[in-house]
């Protein structure tokens, strides 16, 4: 029983990680902009099936594969930005948005449905079922890696956050934006970058769930139910608590798996509706994440 | 009156829903402080937005030292050398006073510049050197609105715009910030303020703009607007008189 138990909490954390980096982006986009990207759960898939493409169609590794698929998604998130989202003033831009960015999730899926077709497929290296052997537990190495690599982003995405100017005027137009125009930060070519950042991501997010999942076009719509509530777990805009809440969220599940699978979804959910109850703010919100 | 800095002439202005500037026209003398008053909704807080840009007003010009304003984005307005000190706290709360500072110089390429500029600022306002470690949201209302100053002297503007700087400020803390806004005056800055508290902000003031429904009423010295016996009784208080 520990054992298992042992094993569930380190495949969660693990997961936990990948879902910390997708959902980061999403958070970000969120505390930047603020909007709530529907569409970052078909990206996530859009990220995966580059991967899947670059790998059956020209050989080349989904890990090498992201030096590619990074700089696609980001430019495919600045021109979602500049067709679409940056159109969109006034007072009802927030809700817009919600309808604007499910509508661009809609057509990526339908593109994705011609494209690939139903059939659930998987990016699969050969390494794929390879594990390795830690103190008697067999961990798969897709997970390792796909946990290194997440780590790795969201730690170049913390730096870039806190230590570059670029991460500065992000910073200050998350904690007010009108204040950040007034000290002269272009708060419009600011926002077209970070909705690239965001949906950058996606692509090594995508990568990882396409080696540990098998999907298709429609697989977006789990994920980004789980991504909405990790953010608003993790308390809307902060990247810590996006992390914090990833890996909370994927290990409870991974623990309920081993009792009862098919609960594992609704616990997951209904642990989200309690910890709201008691914390309206999420996890780890202070009372306004975002000073208004 | 030295000639003026800027000269606002027959702005219309408003957002959608009909004008709140019905033709307005003043002068903000150079190197002196000007503070307009009026009731609410007389469109104080528009004037300074289409003085930054913010706001695009529909007839009539703005003119710095004769160069247009109108049409430009508030970033090139900020470039000419007009900073705006917002009526609502504008400083990023989760960061600490010195980056606040710091980013006042945003628009600054030349980092030795920014940190001298700093130090400037500092030496103006040593107080503020204190703080510099502080995360901004944990000073006090009237410590914030120093460090708001402090931050849009980092560009060495020529025109401040401060917007109700004593809104929400005890009697006390009004004195320290309007004493911060006469010394920003004496380092060179012209002063253009929006106040609600009109009495404190005329006698702060060396010329005073008294506005009505989007219109000036009367323009003066801060001194004889305080004294002109009808703005007394309306906008100001009868006890003015005995000043």
């Amino acid at each position: 029983m520990a054992r298992e138990l042992t094993q569930a909490i380190v495949n969660g954390i693990l997961i936990g990680g990948v879902y910390a980096l997708m959902a980061v982006g999403l958070t970000l986009i969120f505390g930047v902009l603020d909007i709530i990207n529907i569409a970052q759960g078909v990206l996530v898939i859009l990220g995966a099936y580059l991967s899947y493409s670059l790998f059956n169609k020209a050989h080349i590794d989904p890990y090498i594969g992201l030096l590619i698929t990074i700089p696609a998604m980001f430019i495919i998130g600045v021109a979602i930005h500049w067709a679409f989202i940056s159109r969109l003033r006034g007072s009802e831009r927030t809700s817009m948005t919600l309808l604007v960015t499910y509508a661009v999730g809609l057509i990526i899926e339908g593109i994705l449905y011609k494209v690939y077709g139903a059939n659930n497929v998987q990016i699969s290296p050969s390494y794929i079922d390879s594990s390795a052997h830690v103190l008697g537990f067999y961990i798969g190495w897709v997970y390792i890696w796909g946990f290194v690599i997440a780590v790795a982003l969201v730690g170049a995405v913390y730096v870039l956050l806190y230590r570059t100017r670029f991460g500065r005027s992000v910073r200050a137009i998350m904690q007010n934006g009108d204040a950040a125009r007034l000290v002269g930060i272009n708060v419009n070519k600011v926002a077209a970058i970070t909705f690239g950042v965001g949906v950058a991501v996606t692509a090594a997010g995508g990568m990882v769930f396409g080696e540990t999942n098998a999907f298709n076009a429609n697989s977006g719509y789990d994920l980004i139910s789980r991504l909405l509530s990790i953010i608003i777990l993790g308390g809307m805009g902060s990247v810590g608590g996006a992390l914090g809440a990833a890996v909370f969220m994927l290990t409870l599940e991974s623990v309920v798996t081993i009792w009862q699978p098919t609960w594992a979804i609704a616990v997951y959910y209904a642990a989200l509706v309690i910890i709201l109850l008691w914390r309206p703010a999420g996890l780890f919100g202070q009372k306004a994440v975002r000073a208004q | 009156m030295s000639k003026p800095l800027l000269t606002m002439e027959g702005i219309v202005a408003g957002y959608g829903g009909g004008d709140v500037l019905r033709g307005v026209t003043f002068d903000v003398p150079e190197g002196k402080i000007t503070c307009v008053v009026g009731p609410n909704g007389a469109g104080k807080s528009t004037v300074m937005k289409a003085i930054s840009g913010l706001l695009k007003p529909r007839l009539g010009t703005i003119t710095l030292r004769g160069e247009k304003l109108v049409g430009k984005s508030p970033r090139q307005i900020l470039d000419l050398g007009i900073v705006q000190v917002p009526q609502n706290h504008s400083l990023f709360k989760d960061m600490t006073v010195h980056e606040n500072i710091d980013l006042g110089g945003y628009t600054i390429k030349d980092r030795s510049k920014v940190s001298k500029r700093a130090a400037a600022v500092y030496d103006l306002f040593p107080q503020v050197r204190g703080w510099a470690q502080m995360k901004a949201g944990a000073l006090s209302g009237g410590q914030q609105r120093l460090v708001e100053f402090a931050r849009a002297l980092m560009l060495d503007p020529k025109l401040i715009l401060l917007d109700e700087p004593s809104m929400g400020l005890s009697p006390m803390v009004l004195k320290s910030v309007f004493d911060a806004a006469r010394q920003m005056n004496a380092n060179g800055a012209t002063v253009l303020l929006v106040e609600q508290n009109a009495r404190a902000g005329l006698k702060l003031s060396h010329h005073g703009v008294v506005m009505e429904n989007g219109t000036v009423r009367l323009a003066g010295t801060g001194r004889e607007v305080l004294e002109h016996p009808e703005i007394g009784e309306l906008y100001l208080g009868g006890a003015v008189k005995k000043a």
